[in-house]
């Protein structure tokens, strides 16, 4: 025992990082979720030419989709996945914005 | 049904006047379900779905600010085709060139009517329905389907596989 020598350190930057840290392991994300409407080859041309992803890349979240029930398809500020969501709702696919680890892993 | 590559981006198409006729009248179906459907018809909600199915805050706000511009664009994406397939003229043929964006606007009005018929003649439940339904369902499976062809064979001069 070396008393009260050593007093536990509340660093308020450490909790800051800590908060950060956080924030930029979770962050916001866009999930696409299965529809058995829509076409497996338009979900890919969707992602593809909305997103810019390379033609395996759009496969393989289209798939992930298809196989899994969701993806998620980008991660980022709250901002910018509303932005993909409402894009992905005019697409009319079934988009939503999520934050926490329940949207799945890509 | 032709459904050609154009010289540049986009797309050619060759309809029959009565397919042109089938697909004028099924870009009717979209307003009446936007303009019209009440807030519980599952095809809205496959039109406009909630984005946040876990905060009703959050989603009615986002409705707020995507909502209109969301029935704009689907509704414009409808009066498109409607305009292209118009065959009051008596034509047999109807050809009709899309651009790029064009062809998006036929791409995502096919999506969302494949989204209403499938609401309306309940593709992927199994709930059998009455027999006096059966043949206005055939008519609307039938037209599922086809636009899903249409949708399809524009799918593959637009963005071609390497196949």
């Amino acid at each position: 025992m070396t008393g009260t020598l050593e007093q536990p350190r509340v660093d308020a930057d450490v909790d800051l990082d800590l908060a950060a840290r956080e924030r930029i392991a979770r962050p916001w994300r866009t999930v696409v979720w299965d529809d058995p409407v829509n076409l497996m080859s338009y979900v890919s041309y969707v992602f593809r030419s909305y997103f810019g992803y390379s033609r395996d890349e759009a496969e393989r979240l289209m798939l992930l989709v298809h196989t899994t029930g969701r993806a998620v398809v980008a991660s980022g500020n709250r901002e910018q996945m509303e932005r993909h969501v409402h894009a992905m709702h005019a697409y009319g696919l079934q988009a939503t914005v999520s934050r926490d680890d329940s949207g799945g892993d890509s | 049904m032709i459904v050609a590559g154009r010289r540049g981006e986009g797309v050619r198409l060759v309809l029959e006047a009565e397919e042109a006729m089938l697909l004028s009248e099924l870009a009717d179906q979209v307003d009446p379900v936007l303009l019209l459907g009440s807030d519980d018809d599952p095809a809205l909600e496959r039109l406009l779905p909630n984005a946040y199915p876990d905060d009703e805050t959050a989603a009615r706000e986002f409705e707020r600010y995507t909502r209109g511009s969301l029935v704009d664009g689907k509704r414009q994406a409808a009066q498109s085709v409607r305009d292209a397939t118009d065959v009051t003229d008596g034509r047999d043929l109807v050809e009709i060139e899309l651009d790029e964006s064009q062809a998006w606007g036929w791409l995502t009005f096919l999506t969302d009517l494949r989204l209403i018929l499938a609401e309306r003649v309940g593709l992927g439940d199994d709930g059998g329905g009455s027999d006096d339904d059966e043949t206005r369902d055939d008519y609307l499976r039938a037209a599922y389907e086809w636009a899903g062809f249409v949708q399809g064979s524009m799918l593959e001069v637009l963005d071609p596989t390497d196949a």
